[in-house]
């Protein structure tokens, strides 16, 4: 499953994450997120360690990928 | 800050700003903070009231009397758009009739350009992430406001209501 937020700035990838996780609660997660903003380089994993959820970053150029899993 | 404010996990913000500009820090860290499970309670007071307006058009921004903004040309030339206009132009010239509805016009479009939503959508999503919002009764019956001229959802109440409802929340200031 893949997510791609590439294109937006804080707070909406954050806010967009929030909704899919609240919309599949209860599920395992294992999804790829894809971002532009430079910002979500931090802001992603501490989301993610809040949240209790595994975030590993996949690459940073030219786009961010992130995956992120349940524990 | 100490661990009571941070274990607890509420934000409130005390909104007094009626500017387009200052907004958006309001409505961002809301936001942000309710995605992460805080409780959020906004106070909006003074010309923060412009905030919660059901017509977010009468928020505007002007370089006027404002030296820190940065102010770029969403359109023309290269060049031309990486200009700082606050620094490059004279003061006087926002003066002129029409000048903070331009100013207007190119923050909206250099925000949209760089991502960001328009911010009646990032304080419909406040709402919808489940943010408090409370509009300052004083102030509204001062500026001549009425209840149906704001946003469905915020609560009408005074200082007394935010510090009692806010005791061990991290507190900002906008």
């Amino acid at each position: 499953m893949e997510l791609d937020y590439a294109g937006l700035v804080c707070p909406m990838p954050i806010l967009k994450l929030k909704k899919y996780l609240a919309q599949n609660k209860g599920q395992i997660v294992d999804i790829d997120l894809v971002l532009s903003d430079k910002g979500s380089l931090r802001d992603i994993p501490a989301f993610c360690e809040q949240a209790g959820l595994n975030c590993t970053l996949l690459k940073s150029e030219p786009e961010i990928r992130f995956n992120i899993k349940s524990c | 800050m100490n661990s009571d404010t941070v274990s607890s996990g509420k934000l409130s913000v005390i909104h007094t700003k009626g500017t387009l500009d200052w907004a958006y820090p309001t409505f961002i860290l809301a936001s942000t903070a309710a995605a992460m499970d805080k409780e959020v309670e906004l106070f909006f007071t003074f010309y923060g009231l412009k905030a919660v307006l059901k017509s977010t058009d009468t928020l505007k921004v002007s370089p006027l009397g404002n030296p820190g903004m940065v102010l770029h040309s969403p359109v023309g030339p290269n060049w031309f758009k990486e200009l700082d206009l606050n620094s490059v132009l004279p003061g006087l010239v926002w003066t002129l009739p029409g000048m903070s509805l331009l100013a207007t016009w190119g923050f909206k479009q250099t925000l949209l350009q760089q991502g960001q939503v328009p911010v009646g959508e990032l304080r419909d999503l406040c709402i919808e992430l489940g943010v408090k919002m409370t509009v300052c009764q004083m102030t509204m019956d001062m500026m001549g406001y009425k209840e149906e001229d704001f946003i469905e959802g915020v609560e009408f109440a005074g200082a007394a209501t935010y510090f009692a409802n806010t005791p061990k929340s991290q507190s900002l200031y906008v």
